[in-house]
């Protein structure tokens, strides 16, 4: 499902002005990630993605949806997203409830309620804990139970505000698999996140954004090639990428394999 | 990003710059002459000659003016009506609303009831425009006044826009997850558990966190403390303090005396 920004404003009831003017266009299936320094106003974009907040000025189009027409609730149905902390979405028993509220929200049979259940509880490595409480579970884990709540509801569009802090190299792994399973069916995944080595290895296309605005949009290559333009907004390129510059290699490499492949070139 | 729940001010003034206890000194006399005072125009003159003035020399009088007229005047106002009508006192009827007299002694007595209460609660407003609580609380326990009791009044203040905030994010959050928190009131009764569950739980974590974390810096230790910041008591202050006490021992006299 296509979103379209089109010159989005947001000023906060305080007076800061978070969003100036963003234009983007975010294919079906494709996988963004939004890097900047905290205060660009990455946040605060992806919750116009779904509703939450509401541009004082421009439009945020979800496939034929308008997000200024559309409730929440019904946004839902298109647009998952994963909050930073799972604490404040986490209420249920046990985490097959937790897992079914999205689903069972948005109006599935109960045959599609189970599958997709099933599926999100599989894909998250969590199906032998559907009877836990969320909250007998460790931080990382309960993130995953958020992440599963979500997956359920089978949205066409998923957005996780920045899935892997506080993570360690095990769970990014895990998070960044269920990222590729999403991708072979097809789903556009955005990630807010400040993990530039999560970033590089994960996404193919890369928005950084400065002070409520779009400073670089493109293909990941392209986007940490530019070291002098995102040091603004305070990003550090992974550092094989800086190293691969350093050494004055072609081309911008992202990870090991092709630093190593560009190094014997 | 949390502000506190506090009506403080942050200027630069004469009265800021006034020792806390001070200024607590100052309310605390400016209400005991208001009530105690035998002359009728007493608390009358305290808030147009005194009140008034020091909220001028705080640099907060727009402030002050405002919580004044929409906050305290209504309540004052009210009171104001209700002694008036149902005071039993005083012969000389000036007006009759169905069974309700209203006599002159009672006009009387309500305005000025009415105007003791207004000062009181305006020195207060002026008392927590012109300090941080923190400041006050700081104060308060270098001379003495139990940690406990200080952190209980600090961490009120400081949880409830807290908790107001996590409200905001766990609606947000359970929104997202085609929570329907708009439409009917069945509905919406039905939405409580997702949203009352993690803000109790939440707030449960916090408050262990916090408890630690203060431990961890010493709180229940019994040595004496040393404070990060440095609450300056002037000799001025102590001048101030004794001549506010020497007031209201003159204005319970002068009540003593006069009735």
């Amino acid at each position: 499902m296509k979103i379209e920004i089109t010159n989005l404003h947001f000023t906060y009831p305080t007076g800061l002005e978070a969003l100036k003017g963003i234009s983007l266009t975010i294919e079906s299936g494709e996988q963004v990630a939004i890097v900047g320094q905290n205060g660009a106003g990455k946040t605060t974009l992806v919750r116009h993605f779904n509703g939450l907040l509401q541009p004082a000025s421009g439009s945020v189009l979800i496939g034929d949806w308008d997000t200024k027409k559309t409730s929440v609730a019904k946004l839902a149905s298109r647009v998952g997203y994963v909050f930073q902390n799972p604490d404040e979405q986490l209420f249920s028993r046990d985490v097959l409830t937790e897992v079914a509220f999205g689903p069972r929200n948005l109006g599935y049979s109960k045959e599609k309620i189970d599958e997709l259940v099933k599926r999100a509880l599989s894909l998250t490595e969590l199906s032998n804990q559907t009877e836990t409480n969320p909250y007998d579970l460790s931080p990382t884990w309960r993130k995953m139970v958020a992440l599963a709540s979500i997956i359920a509801m089978d949205t066409p569009i998923v957005i996780f505000d920045e899935p892997t802090t506080g993570q360690d190299a095990v769970n990014v792994a895990r998070i960044a698999n269920v990222i590729a399973e999403l991708r072979k069916e097809g789903k556009t995944v955005i990630t807010i996140t400040h993990d530039i080595d999560f970033c590089a290895e994960n996404f193919e296309r890369v928005i950084a954004l400065f002070k409520g605005q779009v400073l670089l949009d493109g293909s990941a290559r392209e986007v940490l090639g530019q070291e002098e333009v995102l040091a603004q907004t305070y990003v550090d390129p992974p550092q094989l990428t800086r190293l691969g510059k350093r050494l004055g290699l072609k081309e911008t490499v992202r990870n090991q394999e092709e630093f190593l492949k560009a190094l014997e070139s | 990003m949390h502000e506190r729940l506090s009506f403080h001010i942050k200027r630069d003034s004469l009265i800021h710059r006034l020792n806390p206890l001070t200024k607590l000194a100052l309310v605390l006399a400016l209400v005991v002459v208001a009530f105690t005072a035998p002359w009728y125009w007493t608390p009358h003159i305290l808030l147009l000659l005194a009140i008034i003035p020091l909220s001028m020399l705080g640099r907060v009088f727009p402030e002050f003016f405002k919580t004044a007229t929409r906050l305290i005047l209504p309540a004052a106002t009210f009171l104001f009506l209700m002694q008036a009508f149902f005071q039993p006192i005083g012969e000389d009827v000036i007006f009759k609303f169905y069974f309700l007299d209203i006599t002159q002694e009672s006009l009387m007595f309500a305005f000025r009831n009415a105007m003791r209460v207004f000062v009181m609660v305006s020195t207060f407003t002026l008392f927590l425009l012109t300090t941080h609580p923190s400041e006050l609380m700081s104060d308060l326990t270098r001379r003495g006044l139990p940690g406990q009791f200080a952190y209980v009044i600090i961490s009120t203040l400081q949880i409830l826009p807290q908790m107001q905030a996590k409200a905001q994010t766990i609606i947000a959050a359970q929104r997202s997850r085609g929570l329907d928190t708009e439409s009917t009131f069945l509905k919406r009764a039905g939405s409580v558990l997702p949203l009352v569950g993690p803000l109790v739980f939440g707030s449960l974590v916090e408050v262990e966190e916090r408890a630690i974390a203060i431990e961890a810096r010493g709180f229940t230790s019994k040595h004496a403390k040393t404070s990060l910041h440095e609450i300056p008591d002037l000799a001025s202050d102590k001048f101030i303090r004794w001549v506010l006490l020497a007031l209201v021992i003159l204005s319970i006299a002068a009540n003593l005396w006069l009735s």
